[in-house]
């Protein structure tokens, strides 16, 4: 797996879909989808916006996932039964309190939408973590080992201190493939 | 990093040395959970008071006699058993060794007998307590023989019962209950049992009592709502409606601690123990059997055979009918109590001269309840009660029937209480460790059987004092000391 490096495989930042600190959830949902509809290169699309500082430097993280948990209020709501596990009750009660919650009502109204749409993406962006960065130098071996140690969806690719680009598990998922066919596997048939 | 130096402005002194020296221990052991105890600490010792007041130490036959002081500031603190002080500033705490495990008796843990081959000793070193109380003893079957308190600070009226502790923080009221505690910060007004905790940020106003595989219970007050009643920012000295109600009540305390010898209180039976630095105003009746200890305050109160006040409790205009257990730092006021009520550590129990609180027999207060009614509020016998309770509908919220929680056997939810495991465990867990309580205490004590607690052995006890450096450098510290038979 030594024919890859990251910088091969790497979107660079400026091709990437980002918004600034500050940006409402509206607004970056919006350029998600623009970033969606514009990158054609690959047949994956982007599934993260970046979020970008007053000095281009990248400070967070926002995928769909993060998007929705920013809608379902309700998740916040109760976020002590989320700190019940540290207090050592059973998955089995917080589950259950978890269908008590979900039975307050429907997520899809109005008056919750409007709420979500203004929050700003500093209130629940993913911030970076250590085991989060590669450099561009890197292997695709070690990337794929952080990926997997993380479990990470993408890394953040770096040329000294700065950040240069994404590697994204689709890219390396597509590359693995490519060096299967390379040995000959799954030609066979 | 500040010191305490820069906040107060005034020459550094071995005293101020030291307390930067611990609350630096107490940072570096709780840097994970990215917790700076400094804007606690700023103004919680007074340093340049700590020449102002003695220290005391009980001796009895009934009790092994070995203290040892080493580089400390002891201010206003009493000390009974075998307890070892190293590195530390102690301000009016109280370490009570009177429940050391002794030499050559057998610690039962789990399926483990564990033989003592040492008596206990309370182990205080690179900590700062301030109106703490240190009592029971190891819980812990690592360290039978030593209950350790390290690198730790303890703001006004925390309870270390029988839990040995290292780089924690406990804020004012905050209460570890035979819960071995390491790297933790405990927020103020909490109570913890849980037999161990590592690297837990506990939020304030937290009851959690939690045997694995037995029970698990857990209660978080409403911010907002508790701060009413204890307090905190950064700078200030604790406060709230129950601070203010304790220091509404300090010059009473003033005097007692001010007169080597004052004179006894008549009428209290031969069975019964007052302690000599508590606070007894008229008209209070005492009767068999019943333990006061040091800094209770009783007014115009009956205290049936065998009821106990500990440490820091306040029970004004209240009656118990007796075998009723005040946990440390329990207040009770306007309350008649039926016997065998229990109220916890902590409890503030306050009705008002037209709206009394009456608890029924039986009925266990959960430790850190606050109930404060302005109607009257019955409490029905065999109940269990716990968490804010101001009116009769919090009353409902808030409690449940003895019998009915012996019946729960998965899990359920009351309000703002989360329960999980065996109710009928939970029920006979408080009612075996009151049992034991009421026995240690003395309260069933009969002169022809050989069941004498501390309400008896008490009354053979006498106090000596020892004394600061008054002035130079090292003004508030006392001179390293050895005591022991």
């Amino acid at each position: 797996m030594e024919h890859y490096c990251v910088r091969d495989l790497m979107i660079p930042i400026s091709e990437y879909a980002s918004v600034r600190v500050g940006t409402s959830l509206l607004e970056a949902i919006k350029a998600l989808e623009k970033a969606q509809e514009a990158y054609t290169i690959s047949k994956y699309q982007h599934r993260a916006i970046l979020v970008l500082n007053e000095n281009d430097q990248v400070v967070g993280k926002i995928g769909q996932l993060r998007i929705l948990k920013a809608i379902e209020t309700r998740y916040d709501l109760d976020s002590e039964t989320a700190e019940l596990k540290r207090f050592n009750f059973s998955d089995e009660y917080i589950a259950n309190r978890r269908d008590q919650h979900r039975l307050l009502g429907p997520i899809i109204k109005e008056d919750a939408l409007k709420n979500a749409a203004g929050k700003k993406v500093e209130e629940f962006m993913q911030k970076p973590t250590a085991g989060e960065f590669v450099s561009e130098e890197c292997s695709l071996d070690k990337a794929i080992h952080k990926l997997v140690a993380g479990p990470h969806l993408s890394l953040l690719v770096t040329r000294d201190d700065e950040i240069i680009g994404i590697l994204r598990i689709a890219d390396v998922f597509a590359a693995v493939y490519h060096e299967m066919k390379l040995y000959g596997l799954g030609t066979e048939s | 990093m500040d010191t305490i130096e820069h906040y107060q402005g005034y020459d550094m002194k071995e005293l101020d040395k030291l307390y930067n020296r611990i609350v630096q221990q107490v940072n570096i052991n709780l840097r994970e959970l990215e917790f700076d105890v400094r804007p606690y600490v700023e103004n919680l010792i007074e340093l340049e008071q700590m020449n102002k007041f003695y220290a005391f130490y009980g001796i009895t036959p009934d009790h092994p006699l070995d203290l040892v002081f080493r580089h400390s500031g002891l201010a206003g603190s009493y000390f009974l058993g075998k307890c070892s002080v190293v590195n530390s500033l102690l301000y009016k705490s109280d370490i009570r060794g009177d429940e050391l495990k002794r030499k050559g008796t057998s610690f039962t843990y789990q399926d483990f007998a564990i033989p003592l081959t040492s008596d206990e000793v309370i182990e205080i070193e690179d900590s700062a307590l301030v109106k703490t109380l240190v009592h029971n003893y190891s819980h812990d079957p690592e360290t039978p023989e030593k209950f350790f308190i390290k690198a730790t600070l303890s703001m006004p009226y925390a309870n270390i019962h029988g839990s040995p502790i290292d780089g924690c923080f406990l804020g004012p009221f905050a209460t570890v209950d035979l819960t071995t505690t390491h790297d933790s910060v405990i927020g103020k007004y909490s109570y913890i049992q849980a037999g161990e905790v590592n690297h837990l940020r506990i939020a304030s106003g937290t009851i959690w009592v939690n045997s694995p595989g037995n029970f698990n219970f857990y209660y978080r007050y409403e911010p907002e709502l508790l701060n009413r009643y204890v307090n905190i920012t950064r700078g200030s000295e604790p406060g709230g409606m129950i601070i203010d109600f304790i220091e509404a009540r300090q010059d009473a305390f003033q005097r007692i601690f001010d007169f080597v010898n004052l004179e006894a209180i008549e009428a209290v039976p031969a069975s019964a123990s007052l302690d000599r630095y508590a606070v007894i105003l008229p008209k209070t009746t005492i009767a068999e059997n019943v333990l006061v200890s040091q800094r209770a305050y009783l007014e115009n109160s009956s205290l049936g055979k065998g009821a106990n006040a500990q440490e820091n409790c306040f029970i004004i205009n209240s009656n118990l009918a007796g075998f009723n257990v005040t946990a440390h730092g329990a207040k009770l006021i306007e309350a008649d109590l039926e016997e065998d009520v229990f109220v916890g550590f902590n409890s503030f129990v306050q009705g008002t001269p037209e709206s009394r609180i009456s608890i029924g027999k039986g009925s266990i207060v959960m430790p850190h309840t606050i109930i404060d009614v302005t109607e009257p509020l019955d409490i029905p016998e065999g109940h269990l009660v716990w968490g804010l309770i101001r009116d009769k509908h919090e009353l409902q919220e808030n409690s449940v029937a003895l019998s009915v929680l012996e019946q729960k056997n998965s899990f359920f939810t009351q309000g703002r209480l989360h329960f999980e495991g065996s109710g009928a465990k939970f029920v006979k867990a408080f009612k075996d460790r009151i049992h034991h309580i009421l026995e240690v205490n003395g309260a069933y004590f009969d002169a022809d059987s050989n069941n004498a607690g501390h309400a008896q052995r008490n009354q053979k006890l006498s106090l000596n004092t020892i004394q600061p450096f008054q002035f130079g450098e090292m003004e508030g510290m006392y001179p390293d000391i050895v005591i022991r038979l």
